[in-house]
């Protein structure tokens, strides 16, 4: 009896699905795509979110999400390194937390294996303090740290994730010893959250979603963004803004598979150019907060490069990486 | 009496016909997917967001809700019948309830557990309603040395596992320890046992174990003393609890609520730690001792199924008051507040009252549900019991398999779960208790982090892990409940030789 | 493996095996952890807890050892080894199958009419029929409804 019942459930909820992916085209590619993370996170959502607006647009059909979870990425780069060489349907999704995640894991696959497309979304970091901190500026946080840096507590995400990596850029950029940041790793984010508004550490990193909420409600002051400019309808200032010449932007972006050929990766691109530029894209672009931070080739191909090096350097000047 | 207003048109919202569906529709997919081990409502609710993105922001809402609450009525299911936790905070269940369910009982087992969920439910709902702005106050103030001092008191109950030998029951807690090691630091980032094998940086999942131990080594288990043994489980006894039932149930009930909702209210409180301080109390508070070990006892059940269900609700607390995310899943439904523009936090109840209310409104709602579609269920779980033997083995193997496989996918979690069944099976065979095993493995990595937490706040002043008056409370109990069985011990021998 | 030779009459040899494998397991904890190296600026590293795990396991290694040596253990009930071979077998095929691309539907089938055959029924045909449709079942549920992406293989692309 209950069989049924659920089977209604789940035709009525695949109908919802359907209906939601009308829509056809020319030139379909039928694309896989990779995300190198459990149902459920940042890569993921992207993936689906790709998955749905291709679909809907017409530009690929049968569109399959696949998820690889594991050590921060690496295992998924690592399959799609291994089975997807040479097929030019398939993609991955990936950003910036996995540049670090290689490097630290001592992952024999790099990013440079992969065939890389283009960055799609960004979230600018955010630096707050309790609201009933003395500090009320990143100047007054540095010169907090400069006082005595052992003293000076940052709550943020994983060790070698990129709320650590900004802590560390953040020492190295105002002349600090990197290792001797006090960087406190939290397991989710609520945990983090309740120990600032608690007052038990002076500082928290994460990005602006995490603690638009608190700092709204006035029980935490945001005293930096870490986006070149400041975020729309934000008035937090950036870092640049108070002398400490730092950017850094929590980026997603997709993949295709190594060996492709020229004509191969430009499809692709194409592929990937007309979905960014669909207004479904734009639609839950709006609807999940990203920022658009659409980069194609050859562009994206070099700031990769430029953020390896800068995150392998800090990742060394914390202590991560020997 | 404000909050109380507020709930008469919470519920207003959550009575309409459209808003009933989805919270049906909810309850019906979370026991769907709870059923499913290593599915747990995390991955489902992750799953459906896309789709009820087409629905307005307080159906899809009370339908995430009905999805959460259902699915931890789903896990206690197969943690009774079949003995496969799907998640961590099944496990106590899994103890007593499949013994039960082995000497006959499962009716009674998975009806105190059903009744004691909507009560635990029913508790903590309201305690959402009318105690969330003060608890969060208190939960927010929990740092990592308190949370250290809470491990404690948690690892003083472990030996309410052990079974018959300590020696052996430490042996297990210790090999647990150890799993919980592998995997790379929290707190540094550096790897650990993991052997160069990129498979290991995350560490070995609880369910992986639990279900090896339990549900894979207990078939190997079966299945070589197959011509010794009789066939197991016949179906004895009422199918509902009898009357002693309801009297053995209902303080294990209240006191696992109490357990729960708080603990599970702390951000990095969860709901494992309530199971298992619910299950030593009702161990140790128990008038039937003989049976924990043999037929299975009844209280084991009810408190730590109450305390699971409790605790969920409290996750509910820090998230609709502060937007603190404490649980996989509530991260998750905060995507989903945030899908729709809403930020969940101290503004959502001034802002969006309607919709605050009508989700706690439903979620009274979904627990009547729940409760309404799992009593009459009790009888189909239960037949399922009387497939034949080899059939039903061959269905929880597979069940078993199936949550790695569906989450992982990779073939290194196949053979992890092989050899944990392989070793849960060597256990069995030379009476080594599993349950400290699993414990180790989460209570573990917990109390290191927090430990190594509060430390590097304070930049190493051991101070700190006694100095607060929550850690200090916490790690008195710990001692008491330490030395309490001796001094009592003690008392009763004094008073025997008196007599 | 001179214990079995060796071990007189009114001893516990799995205690003294358990002991040993402890001993040999707190080594594993030990060496990893003097291996790692020592980055945390603040409060205790990461080795700390590794040592102090090994530390309890070798006492813990002892005392099993110890027990072994004074008491008689009891002999555990007779017990089929052949069955659970079976098991292990079944359980090695689907992780094969899924390994080298067969899929989950033809991997979950194996495993269950093996099972199956390990319990005792000599109907392995009916029992693969069984499976094939209880684990296609359960494919077009996780797949279809919840979208999740599981192994794929020939029976899978027959859905798509």
């Amino acid at each position: 009896m209950s069989i049924t019942k659920r089977e209604c459930v789940a035709g009525a909820l695949a109908c919802l699905w359907v209906l939601g992916s009308v829509g056809a085209a020319s030139a379909q590619l039928e694309l896989k795509i990779l995300a190198p993370a459990a149902p459920g996170g940042g890569w993921d959502g992207t993936a689906r979110a790709m998955q749905q607006v291709l679909t809907a647009t017409g530009i690929g059909k049968g569109v399959q999400v696949t998820n690889v979870p594991g050590a921060g990425g690496s295992i998924g780069l690592a399959q799609f390194v291994n089975t997807a060489k040479g097929d030019p349907n398939q993609l991955m999704v990936n950003g910036f937390v996995m540049v670090g995640s290689l490097i630290s894991n001592k992952s024999p696959v790099t990013l440079s294996m992969v065939t890389p497309i283009a960055r799609l979304t960004a979230e600018a970091e955010v630096i707050v303090v309790p609201a009933t901190s003395p500090i009320q500026s990143a100047t007054d946080l540095v010169a907090a740290m400069k006082a005595d840096i052992a003293k000076v507590t940052f709550a943020g995400g994983s060790a070698g994730g990129v709320d650590h990596i900004l802590a560390g850029l953040l020492a190295g950029t105002v002349g600090l010893d990197g290792s001797k940041v006090n960087y406190v790793p939290f397991s989710g984010g609520g945990e983090a959250l309740a120990a600032l508004l608690s007052g038990r550490v002076s500082a928290g990193i994460s990005g602006w979603g995490e603690f638009e909420g608190q700092v709204k409600a006035g029980k935490l002051r945001a005293i930096a963004v870490t986006s070149p400019e400041r975020l729309p309808g934000n008035p937090t200032p950036t870092l640049r803004e108070q002398g400490i010449a730092l950017d850094l932007l929590n980026w997603r972006s997709v993949m295709a598979a190594p060996g492709i050929s020229a004509e191969q990766k430009k499809t692709l691109s194409d592929a990937i150019d007309r979905m960014v530029k669909s207004k479904e894209w734009k639609d839950i672009l709006a609807q999940r907060g990203w920022d658009d931070a659409y980069l194609p080739e050859p562009a994206f191909g070099e700031f990769l490069k430029n953020e390896q090096g800068r995150v392998e350097a800090v990742l060394k000047s914390v202590g991560l990486v020997k | 009496m404000e909050s109380f207003y507020a709930l008469i048109s919470g519920f207003a919202v959550a009575l309409t016909a459209a808003n009933l569906l989805y919270a049906s529709i909810g309850v019906l997919l979370g026991t769907a997917v709870g059923v499913l081990p290593g599915i747990g409502p995390a991955v489902t609710v992750a799953l459906l967001l896309p789709i009820t993105f087409k629905l307005d922001p307080s159906g899809s809402l009370i339908m995430f809700a009905g999805i959460y609450y259902g699915a931890m009525y789903g896990g206690s299911t197969t943690s009774i019948l079949i003995n496969t936790p799907g998640e961590s905070a099944s496990m106590a269940t899994a103890l007593q309830g499949n013994l039960m369910a082995k000497s006959g009982r499962a009716g009674p087992a998975l009806a105190t557990s059903a009744i004691g969920s909507f009560f635990a439910g029913l508790i903590a709902t309201a305690g959402i309603a009318f105690l969330a702005p003060w608890m969060v106050k208190f939960a927010v103030q929990f740092g990592p040395e308190d949370y250290f001092a809470l491990m404690v008191v948690a690892f003083v109950t472990v030996s309410a596992t052990f079974g018959d030998s300590p020696l052996k029951g430490l042996i297990s807690l210790f090999c647990g320890l150890a799993l919980g090691l592998i995997g790379i630091d929290k707190l540094t980032g550096q790897s650990r046992l993991t052997f160069g094998l990129p498979e290991l940086l995350d560490g070995v999942e609880v369910t992986t174990l639990a279900v090896g131990l339990f549900a894979i080594g207990e078939a190997m288990f079966v299945v070589s003393r197959r011509r010794s043994v009789e066939e197991i489980m016949p179906m004895t006894g009422s199918l509902w609890m009898s009357k002693a039932d309801w009297k053995r149930s209902w303080k294990p009930w209240l006191r696992g609520t109490l357990f729960g909702f708080p603990i599970g209210a702390l951000p990095a409180g969860g709901a494992e730690i309530p199971t298992f301080l619910s299950y030593s109390t009702e161990k140790r508070l128990s008038k039937h001792p003989e049976e924990w070990d043999t037929i299975g006892a009844i209280e084991g059940v009810a408190g730590p199924e109450a305390a699971n269900n409790a605790s969920v609700a409290g996750t509910l607390v820090p998230l609709l008051s502060l937007g603190l995310p404490t649980s996989a899943t509530a991260a998750i439904l905060l995507a989903g507040f945030q899908q729709f523009g809403l930020n969940p936090g101290p503004l959502l109840f001034a802002e969006k009252p309607d919709l605050v209310w009508g989700l706690i409104a439903s979620l009274f709602i979904a627990n009547a549900m729940l409760v309404v579609l799992n009593l009459p269920l009790v009888g189909i779980w239960v037949k399922l019991l009387k497939i034949p033997t080899p059939w039903l083995y061959a269905g929880i193997l597979m069940f078993a398999a199936m949550g790695s496989i569906a989450t992982k996918g990779s073939i290194a979690e196949l053979l992890m779960l092989l050899v944990f069944g392989v070793l849960g099976f060597l256990m069995r065979r030379y009476d080594y208790p599993v349950a400290p095993m699993v414990v180790g493995l989460i209570l573990g990595p917990m109390a290191e982090s927090q430990f190594r937490r509060a430390l590097q706040i304070s930049i190493g002043d051991p101070l700190v892990l006694v100095q607060s008056p929550i850690a200090a409370t916490l790690l008195g109990i710990a001692f008491l409940a330490l030395v309490a069985p001796f001094i009592a011990g003690g008392l009763s021998r004094f008073k025997a030789q008196e007599d | 493996m001179s214990l079995s030779t060796s071990a007189p009459k009114g001893r516990d040899k799995p205690a003294i095996i358990v002991g040993f494998l402890l001993l040999a397991l707190a080594g594993v904890l030990w060496s990893d952890a003097v291996n790692l190296s020592r980055v945390a600026a603040y409060g205790i590293g990461p080795a700390v807890m590794p040592k102090m795990i090994a530390g309890g396991l070798v006492l813990l290694g002892l005392l099993s050892i110890l027990s072994g040596l004074r008491q008689n253990g009891k002999a555990p009930e007779p017990a089929d080894f052949g069955p659970v071979g079976i098991l292990v077998i079944g359980f090695l095929l689907l992780t094969a199958i899924i390994g080298f691309g067969g899929g989950f539907i033809a991997g979950m089938a194996v495993l269950f009419a093996i099972t199956a055959f390990a319990f005792g029924r000599r109907a392995p045909l009916v029992d693969l029929a069984l499976g094939l449709v209880l684990s296609a079942l359960i494919y077009l549920l996780f797949s279809k409804l919840l979208t999740l992406s599981l192994p794929q293989g020939p029976l899978e692309r027959l859905f798509s």
